[in-house]
């Protein structure tokens, strides 16, 4: 229903792209996520798919229909599409029952439209009150209501959850789309956050620097990142360069990049010089000297300084660890990426 | 509290776009059949003026509508206006003024009998466009302590060196100075009166600045011995509603230029009928009303001027000063010499 | 360059076009001006520049170097004292500082010359003390300077004083904490970094300077302002003006690149920490009464001597002056001042939100074109909007003759030309309090409102308007008080039966009666001190 064809945006005539050569594809009722650091572009590609931002190049076509191209140019307020902003951007000076009012004003039943939306969002008695008046998430709810009233075909989460707490954020997050599958409405959800992605998206697509670097299913991209880029974004990732091979007696492909998640290192504490039974689990080993420990909670933080000299960080559950260890890994825990990256 | 608030500013927006649209109407010179009207631009804005236009109302049931600004404007104004322009009458306070418009054809020649005979034919144009109905003498205000009258005899005299350093005067931009300066070159040639402006200008006490009275004061002061100022200032003064002012004036004593020769430079207040006038008949009635006895009493009681009639005594104060002689000079002549009076100004480095 | 063009054409909608016709409208005086530059100058052109000219620009350069000495020794300190200590009445004299804005310069200019004249209030209280050989001139170049400085310091005051009191206190903490003392931190680090928002405030001061005609007329010093006057009206060489406007707004186009690159140079002071107030430091003894001293010196010499002095001329001069015509007069000056306030707040309106709705990205540097109007100075725009009306209306007057109209000057000479030159004049005046309010309103307000399917218009009225409401307010409250204050354009376009109580004081003044003028001086200083006082109510509050 949404397509997006080579679509790019530059704030400075050209030197730099926020958006380069960007391709999408939605199905309705799909619920795509969009995941990128701050400065990715995804804020720009929210804004151009809503009309706030026009484009340089591309076109965007909605149910069919171009509504951005360099010929053409649908206002923003023609579209169609909910959008929910970061900061929720509720009109401060109108009541919460006014906000969703706001954008139904030519229906015929629209008090029982936003009375409706209310108690979808779960605030049917705060319709009075004033945006200051309420919690963050409230407010969040809100401005969920008040871009579903029209009914929009597509609607777009713009960093939802980024102003909120560790804790509400979760709870909040799993509010949000209960409601949403409520309505079967075709979400376009922009986070940076892989955890938001990973619980409710069916699709995730990376951008970085502008570009869609990889568009997956969401289970697909922790085990096949195209790039370490993608791979470090869903947990930490140690990179395997020419000195880990040479140290842990492991040559790869020399035209390749290759890295290994944290969690698949393993750690083997050695005591009184033994070594200990189950070593031979791992394909590639090595010794190391702990250099320092730093205990995180329920884990533990090892500096280590491997046989060949090199240095490593790695993370342990385990709390009894000599000082001295072995360290080793499965070649097919091993992430082999075309080109570096 | 608001509700009174956003009165006021209706009224006041209200008030404001009435008088404009006032104007509109005159312009476009639809006048209303029973209600006589004129209009009067006028650089005066003297309280006298205000009685005087009161008693013509109400003599003549002509309603007069005054537009004030100083004569520079107005002629700028009427020219702008051309064709469209509202003016009946035009009211300045020197000769040059008057001549300037007369210059640009903005007046026209009226017949007038009562004008002709009682304003003695100096102070009014040759082609009888334009009038004077009082008069003001340029005279020479001393400091009684340091100056001996006798010493004083011309405005040419004031070069001499025994003046250096004592002779106070405001600036060229005066229309009074630019009016003595026409009057000069009329006498006594263009480079004469250059040679005269420059030792003026020698002879300054200080670098030309604030107004007659304020060189009245400055003699008082004894930053000079000498004041070249206007004759009503003085009467003013004598009446100020400042005490101080009334006690400087009394320490002066006034001489009058030039007895033994052409007499002392005088200007007038002048009125013409203005060449598009709408309501001409209305216009010359004003302006032989302002030389009637009534009004010359008043401008001569109130404003402390020369009346241009006979028949009306100068008021008590002026007439202490005695009488003396007025150099007979066409005041066109000053007209005529206006622009040339600026540019030896400057020349000559009077500020 | 194919989707470039097609870009430009997708990209042109009615706002860019608007704002467009806004910019031209708004810019059409000065650019008439320079159009006229090429018809040549009058034929006293030669006469003037061998011997005025010189006299113009060196009294021009004296007043803007001693203007800016007096206006930064001023303003400076005072902006600091008030911030950084607390003294006896510290909060008053926070709004007193800003209240000698309230009265026009040469208005100033009128009560000084009445204090130091023979016979004035200082020569009387001399001769009390049979001291009266003291005399005191200040009908002068320097005295002109001085007034000037006085009732324009505080532009330098505000912006100094918003730079103190919030952007200062991290680093005057992080010099404390270096060992440094209270003199050398503010000489060392407050005085240069405070530069570029003092900088600015100079720069409208210096401004005004350039602008004032009342005060040199009065004061006999002849500038360019005067220089035009005198060459319209005296020498009726309106090219002869048109060429000394030329040579002045190269001058202030030279102030306003000097402070642009001033700024430039101090990039590294547009660095927004958030920072807390300024603590304020309690005084005691001597230097609390030092201190009381040095603030109360401006606001004495810029606010209290003059009113005192204009309120004694008003008790001897109220009979023959206040009458109902008066009351007429300040209520049609009241009027005016308040109309074009709102004209002009209506345009600048326009061309903030017509540049926001264009999608054309160069409009909106377009528009900043628009306020360039305030370094005009008053005698210049005027010229500029007498020579297009008059060639209108001429014209106007022309085609409806041949219908047998006789319409008369549309808008040579009536309010219309008055309230228009108002609006270019004073545009940036409202442009930048509404413009700073509106960019508080975060840009996803009104996306949000048009992502509702709601249209810009509808998106202006239901939701930006209400949200900057404040800052069209103080918008409306200073432009205001500049029209109430202005003189020298008004003098030249107004229309001739209508006076405002800026041009009623003018022309007692310069017909001697400068005691009669001190009741309109004082009704402009009241009705512009009451939203003076209001204003900076608002502003703390924000």
């Amino acid at each position: 229903m949404l397509t997006i064809q080579s679509l790019s945006k530059s704030y400075d005539k050209g030197k730099n792209f926020a958006l380069d050569d960007v391709t999408i594809d939605l199905k309705a009722g799909d619920v795509c996520a969009i995941v990128g650091e701050s400065g990715s572009g995804k804020t720009t590609l929210v804004r151009l798919i809503a009309g706030l931002e026009r484009p340089d190049e591309g076109s965007i076509s909605l149910n069919g229909k171009v509504i951005a191209s360099d010929k053409k140019f649908v206002q923003p307020e023609k579209r169609k599409i909910g959008l929910v902003f970061q900061e929720y951007a509720l009109f401060p000076h109108l009541t919460i029952e006014e906000n969703i009012l706001y954008g139904i004003s030519k229906l015929k039943n629209k008090k029982k439209r936003a009375q409706e939306m209310l108690d979808l969002v779960g605030l049917s008695d705060l319709g009075k009150r004033y945006p200051h008046q309420l919690s963050g998430g409230q407010q969040q709810r809100v401005a969920l209501a008040r871009a579903l009233a029209p009914e929009p075909s597509l609607l777009i989460l713009d960093e939802p959850f980024s102003n909120l707490d560790a804790m509400l954020r979760m709870q909040l997050r799993n509010e949000v789309f209960d409601i949403i599958k409520k309505t079967g409405v075709t979400v376009l959800f922009v986070t940076h956050d892989t955890q938001d992605a990973l619980s409710v998206a069916d699709e995730i697509m990376i951008l970085q620097n502008g570009k869609v670097i990889q568009k997956d299913a969401a289970a697909n991209l922790y085990v096949k990142p195209n790039t370490l880029y993608v791979a470090s974004l869903f947990g930490n990732t140690v990179q395997i360069n020419k000195n880990l091979q040479t140290a842990f007696k492991c040559p790869l492909n020399e035209n390749c990049c290759h890295a290994i998640r944290n969690e698949k290192f393993k750690v083997f504490p050695t005591h009184d010089g033994t070594d200990p039974k189950s070593i031979d689990e791992c394909d590639h080993i090595t010794k190391a000297d702990v250099i320092k420990k730093v205990v995180l909670g329920d884990s533990i933080q090892l500096l280590l300084k491997l046989e060949s000299g090199e240095q490593l960080t790695v993370m342990t559950q385990d709390s009894n660890i000599a000082d001295s260890i072995y360290i080793g890994f499965n070649s097919n825990d091993i992430l082999e990426f075309s080109e570096e990256n | 509290m608001k509700k009174i608030f956003l009165a006021i500013i209706a009224i006041s927006i209200f008030t404001a776009c009435k008088n404009d649209n006032q104007q509109k109407k005159s312009s476009t010179n639809e006048k209303s059949q029973d209600e006589e009207v004129m209009t009067l631009y006028t650089h005066r804005h003297y309280k006298p003026d205000q009685s005087i236009i009161k008693m013509f109302e109400d003599e003549t049931n002509i309603k007069v509508k005054v537009v004030n600004a100083s004569a520079d404007e107005l002629i700028q104004k009427m020219k702008m206006e051309g064709k469209q322009s509202p003016a009946d009458v035009i009211i300045t306070v020197d000769a040059g003024r008057l001549h300037r418009a007369k210059e640009q054809d903005l007046l026209q020649s009226i017949e007038s009998d009562v004008l002709e005979k009682t304003i003695p034919s100096h102070l009014q144009d040759t082609d009888n466009q334009w009038f004077g109905f009082t008069k003001r003498a340029r005279i020479i205000a001393y400091a009684k302590d340091r100056v001996k009258p006798e010493d004083l005899s011309t405005y040419e005299d004031l070069t001499a060196e025994k003046w250096k350093n004592k002779i106070l005067i405001r600036s060229s931009s005066n229309i009074y100075n630019q009016s003595l300066m026409a009057s000069i070159i009329a006498n006594d040639g263009e480079e004469e009166a250059k040679e005269w402006a420059k030792g003026i200008v020698n002879n300054m006490a200080r670098a030309p600045k604030g107004s007659d009275r304020d060189q009245v004061k400055a003699v008082v002061a004894g930053e000079g011995d000498l004041a070249i100022v206007n004759s009503y200032y003085i009467g003013k003064m004598l009446n100020s509603p400042d005490s101080e002012e009334v006690e400087t004036a009394k320490k002066i004593g006034l001489f009058f230029p030039n007895q033994d020769g052409r007499g002392t430079h005088v200007n007038v207040s002048g009125a013409g009928v203005t060449k598009y006038a709408p309501n001409k008949e209305n216009a010359i009635k004003f302006i032989e009303f302002l030389v009637s006895e009534k009004a010359q009493k008043e401008f001569t009681n109130l404003n402390y001027e020369y009346p241009v009639i006979e028949s009306v005594e100068p008021t008590a104060d002026i007439k202490a000063w005695g009488d003396f002689k007025e150099d007979n000079l066409e005041l066109t002549k000053l007209g005529e010499n206006n622009k040339k009076a600026v540019l030896l100004f400057d020349e000559a480095g009077w500020k | 360059m194919i989707t470039r063009l097609n870009r430009l054409v997708r990209d042109t909608n009615k706002w860019s076009v608007f704002t467009l016709a806004i910019v031209l409208f708004l810019a059409l005086p000065i650019l008439f001006i320079g159009v006229e530059l090429f018809a040549g100058p009058g034929e006293s052109w030669n006469h003037i520049t061998e011997y005025l000219l010189p006299e113009y620009i060196l009294n021009s350069l004296y007043l803007i170097v001693f203007c800016s000495l007096l206006v930064l020794i001023f303003g400076v300190s005072s902006a600091w004292f008030v911030s950084r200590f607390e003294f006896p009445l510290r909060k008053q004299m926070e709004w007193l500082l800003i209240l000698p804005l309230a009265i026009p310069s040469y208005i100033v200019g009128y009560a000084y010359a009445g204090i130091f004249d023979y016979g004035g209030s200082l020569n009387l209280i001399l001769r009390y003390f049979n001291l009266d050989f003291i005399r005191i001139d200040v009908m002068n170049k320097a005295g002109l300077a001085f007034v000037l400085s006085i009732s324009l310091f505080p532009y330098v005051y505000v912006s100094a004083r918003a730079f103190f009191l919030n952007q200062a206190n991290n680093l005057l903490e992080a010099s404390k904490m270096l060992g440094v003392g209270e003199a050398k931190s503010f000489f060392k680090l407050m005085l240069p970094l405070a530069r570029p928002a003092v900088v600015a405030g100079l720069v409208l001061v210096l401004m005004e300077v350039l602008n004032d005609y009342g005060a040199a007329k009065y004061y006999g010093v002849n500038t360019f302002t005067t220089g035009i006057f005198r060459s319209w009206f005296s020498l009726e060489e309106p090219q002869t003006a048109v060429y000394l406007s030329a040579i002045l707004v190269v001058i202030i186009l030279a102030l306003i690149l000097f402070e642009k690159w001033q700024v430039r140079k101090m990039k590294f002071n547009s660095v927004k920490t958030n920072n807390t107030q300024l603590e304020r430091k309690e005084t005691k003894g001597s230097q609390k009464w030092l201190i009381f001293s040095v603030v109360m010196l401006p606001v004495l010499l810029g606010f209290i001597l003059p009113v005192a002095q204009l309120i004694y001329w008003a008790t001897i001069t109220a009979s023959t002056v206040f009458d109902t015509a008066f009351i007429m007069l300040s209520l049609q000056s009241f009027g005016i001042a308040i109309s074009s306030a709102i004209i002009t707040v209506f345009f600048a309106l326009l061309l903030i939100y017509f540049s926001k709705w264009s999608a054309l990205n160069f409009i909106k540097n377009v528009a900043k074109v628009g306020v360039l109007g305030y370094a005009i100075p008053g005698a210049v725009i005027a010229i500029g909007i007498m020579l297009p009306t008059i060639a209108f209306d001429k014209w106007l007057i022309q085609i409806l003759g041949q219908f047998g109209i006789d319409s008369g000057l549309i808008i040579n000479g009536t309010l219309i030309a008055l309230f228009y030159a108002y609006a270019v004049r004073f545009l940036a005046v409202a442009y930048h309090p509404i413009d700073s309010t509106a960019l508080k309103v975060s840009e996803s307000i009104p996306d949000s409102s048009k992502v509702l399917g709601v249209g810009h218009l509808k998106t202006f009225r239901k939701i930006e308007f209400p949200l900057i409401k404040t800052g069209v307010f103080s918008a409306v409250i200073l432009v205001f008080i500049d029209v109430m204050k202005e003189l020298p354009l008004t003098l030249i376009l107004k229309p001739y039966h209508v006076d405002t109580l800026a041009v009623k004081a003018f022309e007692y003044a310069s017909d001697e009666m400068v005691m009669e003028a001190s009741i309109p001086s004082l009704f402009i200083i009241f009705t512009a001190m009451i939203p003076v006082i209001f204003l900076n109510k608002l502003l703390i509050n924000k």
